[in-house]
């Protein structure tokens, strides 16, 4: 019986294992043409930047109006200096709208403390069905602030509450606790006045983790000590410097950050603002945009910019994390799963043929993948079938090429923005690129798991986010 | 089971590259750490020399020669800096010493350059010292239209009639993002191109007389007036709407009269941008006009309308109360809501 396991076993993993290493080879090698992509990319990028006069922006009448959408709830500990930073931007015609979303803690007085608010009275158009509105405020210091009280109602219906008070012909949706440079803004929407079908624009997050933070400005970067936040460093990193900058060149870009985006308003509205049933909002209302572009014609571009840059705190703890990739993975199935018609069609142009599927099977089916290749690997080591030096073996060489292509991430970095200078940044940096694949990267897989089977079971909560803060620099 | 051999070849490749990529990050880290500090040093130098020459006018030979022989990096880098802190006399001794050092000559090499990176290179050194040299002009036709736009951002400070003509084409530009640059530039220039940009909307249409009419809008002319008339009456509906802008703009009896016909536009855009203007012209007259708006099929139109009969003084005020008990429930709505509206607020 047990030489019947062990030779049924022996079989699974004979095809098994050449079919995860060959999926391993080749999500990699196509991570090698994105790479290829990113560095081109780049490259044209900071030829077009350098030494350009973004202040004429500034004083242009012309300079297209952004309202700026922050969802707040509960975030009493972080709001002031993130507001404070927000209302500093460099920007001409901006408004800022704080909507605080059902908060049960003390968002709304301290905003009623520090930002001088006055209950007002406006006028608006309800296009997209919401929470009530419990109370609207103006500041009598701030003339761009205005802050909107409402029932709870998730990210979604917040911003979708934003989005009704907005003026902006662009709103930026955020996080309320990101932090985005001073010429974040300026330097976002410029896809904006360089073509006519950019419906979307998105910027680079960066971990604030590690950083010293003052007056809600990122004053000096360091790469985190702290094992989970300084991985994380190095995957948001790759995410954007050669996942999303990659993809741009090819027109496949699907993905805009919920914490730092930049969407034409009249565009969100005509297709019905964010879901509310998904907690994939973000990526759905991006994915939704680029679908009725090929539908109903009209701007359907996503552009990733990679040089505007916003900071969010990433989580410390395992639990936290685990909770938000699990919800990240679980919206990534519900996406796909709402426009499962893109697939492969091709009424849906790059999209439906490539990107759809590439999201699909790599991005979705990765987890799995990984699962099956981990789990056989220790079942050939319990059952005798392979021996410890070819199981090192098979995960060196399954990680090995994805730690040489984050190496390869790291040198973009360096080429374009080199935010992180000293050598000690330069030594972490690397040190998480390759602690990452030694424990983390298999938690990640199960997190994803989890998120999978909960899609599957059909639940969509949240998850809680807890927030520690931003480093203040110390006084001297 | 996979080979081991071909597992093993895998590896080392893999190891190769990461070595190479690592070897690659720290060599880069170092050669960033030595350049920085040069860059840092020199530029020092070259900023505080640059700083005497321009504020002191004295042509110092052996200054200039010093920083003829810096590198070139350093020189752009030196030279960009200080640009945008001088104006004036300031900057045209910096222009001088950039003339002097050869910063001119090589940014022109750079404008002739085939490729259009360098040529864009060229144009923004020239724009920066605000040099008045033809051969940026001439970008102003260039193949690649962030070349034109910085062309176009250079002849923002020549305000001379061949720039002008030559920009006003550009209005007309399928590259938005030299559109863009065209207009701020024209914006930029004020009153000198209010004549030839009234001449380029009576002879221009569609896209380019919309863009036009944008920057008409912002110059607000009497002028532009007559042109105004003859674009309400665009099939394109975004000329309309930048026409009924430029009405309110200009604000005389005529656009009045134009703006009044245009509340029954087919376009719900253009409609609302009618009662809009008719309300920053504050137009008393139009009041019954703007009142019947209140009924309105498009909630943008309700809302423009009333604000404009707020924003007409009394007259509008009592549009508005009459509204309140009128039998149509949205204009009554739309009427209360802009009653309720705080005095300050602009809805």
């Amino acid at each position: 019986m047990n030489e019947l396991l062990t030779s049924i076993v022996n079989g699974i993993l004979t095809k098994g294992q050449f079919a995860v290493l060959l999926y391993f080879l080749g999500v990699n090698g196509w991570y090698l043409i994105l790479l290829v992509s990113s560095l081109l990319e780049l490259k044209l990028h900071m030829l077009l930047i350098a030494d350009e006069s973004r202040h004429l922006l500034l004083s242009s009448t012309l300079s297209p109006t952004i309202s700026i959408l922050a969802p707040a709830f509960n975030e009493e500990a972080t709001i002031e200096t993130s507001l404070r930073a927000l209302l500093a931007l460099h920007y001409p015609s901006l408004e800022v709208i704080v909507i605080s979303d059902g908060s049960k803690d003390r968002t709304i007085q301290v905003l009623i403390d520090r930002f001088d608010l006055v209950p007002v009275k406006t006028i608006y158009e309800q296009r997209i069905k919401t929470k009530p509105v419990r109370s609207l405020y103006r500041s009598s210091t701030y003339p761009a602030l205005v802050v909107v009280d409402k029932e709870n109602g998730g990210k979604a219906d917040a911003l979708n509450v934003g989005l009704s008070f907005a003026r902006g012909e662009l709103v930026c949706a955020m996080d309320a606790d990101t932090l985005i440079e001073a010429d974040g803004l300026q330097r976002m929407v410029r896809p904006f006045l360089y073509a006519t079908d950019v419906v979307a624009t998105g910027g680079t997050i960066r971990v604030v983790n590690g950083s010293v933070v003052t007056h809600g400005r990122v004053a000096k970067t360091a790469v985190p000590s702290h094992l989970l936040a300084g991985v994380q460093v190095v995957e948001y990193l790759r995410a954007f410097l050669f996942g999303r900058l990659g993809w741009n060149r090819l027109g496949g870009n699907i993905i805009i950050s919920g914490a730092f985006g930049l969407f034409q308003r009249e565009a969100v509205l005509k297709a019905g603002g964010y879901l509310h049933d998904t907690v994939g909002e973000d990526m759905e209302l991006v994915l939704r945009l680029k679908r009725l572009s090929y539908e109903q014609g009209g701007p359907g571009k996503i552009a990733f910019v990679p040089d505007p840059v916003a900071w969010t705190e990433v989580p410390e703890s395992a639990g936290v994390l685990g909770r938000q990739r699990d919800r990240w993975h679980r919206g990534l199935a519900d996406v796909l799963w709402r426009h499962r018609r893109m697939m492969f069609n091709p009424r849906y142009g790059v999209t439906g043929l490539f990107v759809f599927p590439y999201y699909a099977f790599v991005e979705l089916l990765a987890p799995v993948i990984e699962a099956v290749g981990l789990v056989s690997l220790v079942l050939g080591l319990i059952l005798g079938v392979i021996d410890w030096n070819f199981a090192l073996l098979f995960y060196l060489t399954a990680y090995g090429l994805g730690t040489a292509l984050t190496a390869f991430t790291l040198i973009l970095e360096d080429l374009s923005f080199h935010r992180y200078e000293t050598f000690r940044d330069r030594a972490l940096l690397f040190w998480w690129a390759l602690v990452e694949n030694l424990g983390y990267r298999q938690m990640t897989v199960y997190w994803r798991l989890r998120g999978l089977w909960k899609f599957l079971r059909g639940r969509k909560e949240w998850g809680a986010m807890e927030r520690k803060g931003f480093r203040p620099v110390t006084a001297t | 089971m996979v080979s081991e051999n071909l597992l093993t070849i895998v590896m080392l490749i893999e190891i190769g590259l990461l070595v190479l990529a690592v070897g690659l990050f720290f060599l880069h880290g170092l050669w960033l750490f030595f350049a920085d500090r040069r860059l840092h040093r020199l530029t020092t130098v070259a900023r505080e020399s640059l700083a005497r020459l321009v504020t002191r006018g004295l042509v110092n030979v052996e200054e200039i020669q010093a920083l003829r022989e810096l590198p070139n990096d350093v020189q752009v880098v030196a030279f960009l800096e200080i640009s945008q802190t001088v104006t004036g006399t300031g900057k045209e001794r910096l222009r001088f010493v950039a003339q002097q050092v050869g910063l001119v000559d090589r940014a022109r090499k750079l404008c002739e350059s085939g490729r259009w990176t360098r040529r864009l290179r060229g144009a923004r050194i020239l724009s920066r010292l605000d040099a008045a040299d033809p051969l940026v002009q001439k970008l102003l036709a260039d193949p690649h239209p962030a070349v034109r736009a910085q062309a176009a951002e250079w002849a923002a400070a020549q305000p001379s009639a061949a720039v002008i003509s030559a920009m006003l084409v550009l209005l007309a530009d399928p590259a938005t993002q030299a559109r863009f640059a065209v207009q701020n530039a024209l914006l930029r220039m004020g009153g000198l191109v209010a004549g030839p940009l009234a001449e380029f909307l009576e002879t221009h249409s569609g896209r380019a007389a919309e863009a036009g009419l944008r920057v008409a809008e912002s110059l607000a002319e009497a002028s532009f007036g007559p042109p105004a008339l003859r674009h309400s009456r665009a099939e394109d509906v975004d000329v309309r709407v930048a026409a009924a802008n430029l009405l309110g703009a200009v604000a005389d009896a005529a656009a009045a009269e134009r703006l009044m016909q245009l509340l029954s536009d087919d376009e719900s855009r253009v409609r609302a941008t009618a009662a809009k203007s008719l309300g920053r012209m504050q137009y008393w007259q139009a009041g019954s006009q703007l009142a019947a708006r209140l009924r309105d099929s498009a909630w943008r139109v309700r809302k423009e309308a009333g604000l404009a009969l707020r924003a007409i003084g009394a007259p509008g005020i009592l549009f508005l109360r009459r509204a309140t008990k009128g039998d149509d429930r949205f204009a009554a709505d739309m009427a209360q809501q802009v009653l309720d509206l705080p005095a300050t607020a602009t809805g």
